[in-house]
């Protein structure tokens, strides 16, 4: 209990309440500390007295609340706002003394009492001296609302509170008898009454501070004191007729703008009745919770329908109950986790997988939700992979690994994807060991990267011996990554690849089967551990080397896929289900070669979708090696724009798994919605049909330059990009060098080497003879192309800090969206 | 002209049914402590809705006006209770779904129940909540809009804290105390008998009773300034009123 107020009280009051309240309270406790303190004093009554005794015993009552120190909330707002008079969000009134007319005496003595340093008073000069001058106080401005005109309070303002506006002249002369002031009050002698005044602003106390000081017209006015003129003028005014004249008393929220101004809270309204002090209330009664409550259980109720549907096949029922489920409550889980589900079904990798994740950031250990989230990742990663987009995959597999750490089929997929990294990365370092031979004339930096190189092969050495496991925790967080190019040039490139992309994929469908065979063979044939960090987003020219002898298998096994996931369709769309029955067949380890088994976890379905729908398009084999070359380019585009997509995403985050989940969330929402939004059939139409085109002027287009060879087309890419990459080396290079802190300010400063040396890099390739340039790229093609990630992912293993690798976000995102578009075109049974 | 639906989508509240026993009770009381007991409910309601208090005023204002004109025994007390809510964030602009008020309501009356479900029970009492609107609203003529005190009484709270130093000011509650009195009053019918000045200025004048704090004195007091036509024994009469209440509450709850 707050014992100056209760004590404050009894003054008032007297000696009877403090016996009513010893009645009242006897079982107050806090009461019972401090009556023997007040005990002491003696009380005589001074407020009037009748039908006290009621309010007494009200007080008494009361007391527990009225005296308890948490039932003081308001926290008044003191700051004066400026624009508070111009706009008036309240009524201004004059000040209430002027209508109840307290006696002269009585005002000064109040104000003297009230009136603080750093107030804001208006006066006018009476009198000026050459030490300065005298003000009469017509009003207060600021900090207090009195009736002081006719007070006669005289102010001195000292010369050397008066700002001086220039150098020559005496700031006195600038003010004239009968000026209006308005002032900060500097001192105050409240036993001699003397006050001080000042024009210096930092004679105000801080919340005042916007006032202006020095002269003031007498339109600038305080409102309080214009209308109390008013009320001295007119003795028929009174405070209710002023009071509804104000503007702002007609304000439709002046309730809650003068509540804020009190401080009293309006959510947790006070309450002298006992049952409503607010911790009789629960937060689950309020209205907004109940609510939540309620739609997520009527949410349910909608995905039970719409899991019933499923397993009755009937799809698209199923999927509008989900929709409804969530347009209910958005973010259900279970709703969530069913329509990624039935989306996974479809073959809609990319919303099944945003699903899920959507599912599993509102509930982190949502057992299906996480498993089935597994299994899709690691499909699309299988989808990924074949489509030769190894980082991305790679990532995918990282991704199912950091959920289930002890999923088989994720295990083995990240296994052989890091075999068929390493093993490029190798043949990549050794024609970089020969590219630097030949950069070294007249490059300083050359020696350099011929050292670190020198340095990074020693290395290996050692940790081929040391270690033979590749662990994929400690990679997570230490991968560098540079974009292969600049930012600029990159994208225009790569929309003029967009074009082409979707029909040189279909080319790479085929081949698929064929690359991962070889990619096992690999692995079996070598026994290199591979590196612990492996990001080589230009892996997939490995892949394709690879890939063209296969080429020509491609169209008979396409055929035969097609037969094969009809059966899978119906079988799959029994075994997925919100049940868990699926669960053995969906972690059943399944190996890259065998296809019927591929078929049977859930997500072959999608898979088997795809390649049926590219039934229509593509069935010639011979198109297939027009574009598998086209291809080439087209993923030397998307490449670029991954590695700027990289670039993008490593500048803020550690964690590379975590942030690279982030990054797909985060564009996950962008790519589902256009997919929803735009209607299903047609975009799929518009696919297929862009996709044919393509194809169409690629083949012709590729007819020509078959001519001349594959290596020529290969040699393009390579004098595009093979300047940038060497600029690249260097850079990383400068990089390594400089650096061995921490890994973002080293990724940031790599970073901006690379760009300039970009620039460099292209101005170069402008300039040089074309010639020389092809001659001299022909040697040095493998090392030029080879992009700076797995250099870096070696001097990673050098046991310098790394910068924090990036993530490559976007990268999943586009390699998802086109991924998804591509191969996805939606299956209609 | 009886809402068909108020009876019957009604499941008894807690308190209403096991008063009334003893004899000595007329009818009076009883209707004035089951009106209590309503407003209780529309204002914990209130809060729980995140209603302001002006709105939960108006409620309990048309809540009150309503069962002047008719009588208690013919229409369910607590659903034009949700009713008047329902409307009251209608007219005051403070919209409110029915849906969070049933749900609200439900809770009220089944204690710690689960949500109701998408079902005919739930449809049934929204139906008869929009019915029962119109009810009231037909009831009323329409005059559904009234003049509160809370406009009042922040205007003279701003002028009251001129009078008086700033450090008491700050130090003592008052603006809580006469905002919780002026919320409490609504318990009862005296937002019909008072004009809102009144009330207004009772509810300030008990607060600053209540802590002692000393105002100037002058010609008149400060409540004959603020409202001319304020006496002595009007604000005593919307004390008294309210000190009922407070003693009501020991009966009623």
């Amino acid at each position: 209990m707050d014992r100056d107020l209760l004590r404050q009280c009894l003054t008032h009051h007297g000696e009877s309440l403090f016996n009513t309240l010893q009645c009242e309270q006897t079982e107050n406790p806090d009461f019972q500390a401090v009556a023997s303190d007040l005990a002491k004093a003696t009380y005589e009554r001074r407020g009037a007295g009748e039908g006290c005794s009621l309010v007494e015993q009200f007080i008494a009552r009361k007391a527990d609340i009225l005296f308890c120190p948490t039932w003081r909330t308001a926290v008044p707002r003191e700051d004066e706002l400026e624009d508070e008079e111009a706009t008036e969000p309240y009524a201004i009134m004059p000040p209430a003394e002027l209508f109840m007319e307290v006696p002269f005496e009585e005002r000064r003595a109040m104000l003297y009492r009230d009136l603080e340093r750093g107030d804001a008073v208006v006066g006018r000069i009476n009198n000026i001296r050459e030490y300065g001058f005298f003000l009469t106080l017509l009003c207060a401005a600021g900090g207090l609302r009195r009736d002081i005109e006719d007070l006669e309070l005289s102010a001195l303002c000292h010369i050397k509170e008066i700002p001086s506006t220039g150098s020559h002249d005496d700031p006195l002369s600038y003010y004239q008898i009968g000026d209006l002031i308005r002032g900060g009050v500097k001192d105050l002698d409240r036993y001699q009454e003397k006050i001080t005044v000042s024009l210096l602003p930092a004679s105000l106390c801080p919340r005042l501070a916007h006032i202006k000081l020095g002269v003031v017209a007498r339109e600038e006015l305080p409102k309080h004191y214009s209308r109390g003129l008013r009320v001295a003028n007119d003795t028929r005014e009174t405070y209710e007729r002023i009071l509804r004249g104000c503007h702002g008393y007609h304000n439709p929220s002046v309730v809650e703008y003068l509540l804020g101004r009190a401080g009293v809270s309006d959510d947790r309204p006070p309450s002298l009745m006992r049952g409503l002090q607010s911790k009789h209330f629960h937060e689950e009664d309020f209205a907004t919770v109940i609510r939540k409550k309620q739609s997520a259980s009527w949410a349910l109720k909608c995905v039970r329908s719409g899991v019933d549907h499923f397993k009755h096949g009937r799809h698209v029922e199923a999927m509008n109950e989900y929709n409804k489920a969530l347009e209910i409550d958005t973010n259900n889980v279970e709703a969530l986790v069913a329509r990624g589900a039935l989306y996974a079904n479809k073959g809609g990798m990319m919303k099944a997988i945003s699903d899920f994740e959507l599912g599993l950031e509102t509930c982190p250990d949502h057992r299906n939700a996480k498993k089935y989230l597994c299994q899709t990742l690691v499909e699309r990663g299988k989808q990924l992979q074949e489509q030769e987009k190894f980082v991305t995959a790679e990532g995918l597999y990282r991704r199912a690994l950091s959920l289930d750490d002890s999923y088989p089929e994720a295990q083995a997929a990240l296994r052989r994807i890091t075999d068929t990294i390493q093993k490029s990365i190798r043949l990549r370092e050794e024609a970089t060991a020969k590219e630097t031979e030949k950069a070294k004339s007249g490059k300083t930096s050359a020696q350099k990267l011929r050292k670190i190189l020198k340095d990074e092969k020693r290395m290996k050495k050692k940790r081929k011996r040391s270690s033979s496991s590749s662990s994929s925790s400690s990679s997570s967080s230490e991968r560098p990554s540079l974009s292969p190019t600049s930012t600029t040039s990159s994208r225009r490139r790569s929309k003029k690849r967009r074009r082409k992309r979707g029909g040189s994929e279909r080319g790479s469908q085929r081949r698929r089967r064929r690359s991962s065979k070889r990619s096992e063979e690999e692995e079996e044939e070598e026994e290199y551990p591979a590196p612990p960090n492996t990001s080589a987003s230009f892996l997939y020219r490995q892949g394709f080397l690879g890939s063209g002898a296969g080429r020509g298998e491609g169209g008979e096994e396409g055929g035969e896929e097609e037969e094969e996931v009809v059966v899978d369709d119906r079988r799959i769309s029994q075994l997925y289900s919100l049940s868990a029955a699926s669960e053995d067949e969906g972690s059943e380890p399944r190996g890259g070669d065998g296809e019927g088994r591929r078929g049977r976890s859930f997500s072959s379905h999608g898979k088997g979708g795809r390649r049926r729908s590219r039934r229509g398009s593509s069935s010639e084999s011979s198109a297939a090696r027009e574009q598998g070359k086209a291809r080439r380019r087209s993923g030397e585009g998307r490449r670029r724009s991954r590695g700027r997509s990289r670039e993008e995403g490593r500048s803020s985050e550690e964690g590379r798994g975590r942030s690279r989940e982030e990054g797909r969330r985060r564009s996950r929402g962008r790519s589902s919605e256009e997919g929803r939004s735009r209607g299903r059939s047609r975009e799929e139409g518009r696919r297929r049909s862009r996709g044919r085109s393509s194809e169409e002027g690629r083949s012709s287009e590729e007819g020509r330059s078959s001519e001349e060879g594959r290596g020529r087309s290969r040699e393009e890419g390579r004098r595009r990009s093979r300047g940038r990459s060497r600029e690249e080396g260097r850079s990383s290079e400068e990089g390594r060098g400089r650096s061995r802190e921490e890994g973002r300010s080293r990724g940031r400063s790599r970073e901006d080497g690379r760009r300039r040396s970009t620039d460099e890099g292209r101005r170069r390739r402008k300039a040089s003879p074309s010639s020389v340039e092809s001659q001299r790229s022909r040697k040095s093609t493998v090392a030029a192309e080879r992009p700076p990630a797995c250099r870096r992912s070696s001097s990673g293993s050098l046991g310098q800090p790394a910068p924090p690798l990036a993530p490559p976000r976007r990268t999943s995102l586009d390699g998802g969206r086109l991924g998804h578009s591509q191969g996805h075109i939606p299956y209609i049974p | 002209m009886e809402d068909p639906s108020s009876r019957t989508a009604h499941d008894g509240p807690p308190g209403q049914v096991a008063r009334g026993g003893s004899d000595s009770e007329t009818d009076v009381t009883r209707e004035i402590k089951t009106h209590f007991r309503v407003c209780r409910f529309i204002m914990e309601s209130g809060v729980k809705l995140g209603m302001r208090s002006v709105p939960v005023a108006t409620a309990c204002e048309l809540y009150h006006r309503f069962f002047e004109c008719v009588s208690l025994r013919v229409y369910e007390p607590y659903l034009v209770a949700m009713s008047c809510v329902y409307l009251a964030g209608k007219v005051e602009e403070q919209h409110l779904r029915t849906r969070d008020i049933i749900n609200v309501s439900h809770r009220y009356f089944h204690n710690a129940s689960a949500p109701l479900e998408c079902d005919r029970e739930f449809w049934e009492l929204r139906d008869s909540v929009v019915q029962c609107e119109l009810l009231i609203l037909r009831q009323l003529d329409f005059h559904v809009s009234f003049r509160h005190p809370h406009k009042y009484l922040l205007h003279y709270l701003m002028s009251v804290k001129a009078l008086v130093n700033r450090h008491a000011w700050t130090r003592t509650p008052v603006a809580e105390t006469a905002w919780a009195l002026l919320r409490d009053c609504y318990h009862g019918v005296m937002c019909i008998h008072h004009a809102p000045q009144h009330i207004a200025i009772a509810t300030l004048y008990l607060a600053l009773n209540s802590y002692g704090v000393e105002m100037p004195v002058g010609e008149r007091e400060w409540w004959q300034v603020l409202c001319e036509d304020v006496t002595k024994e009007d604000i005593n009469a919307v004390i008294s009123d309210l000190l009922q209440l407070y003693d009501m509450e020991a009966k009623c709850v």
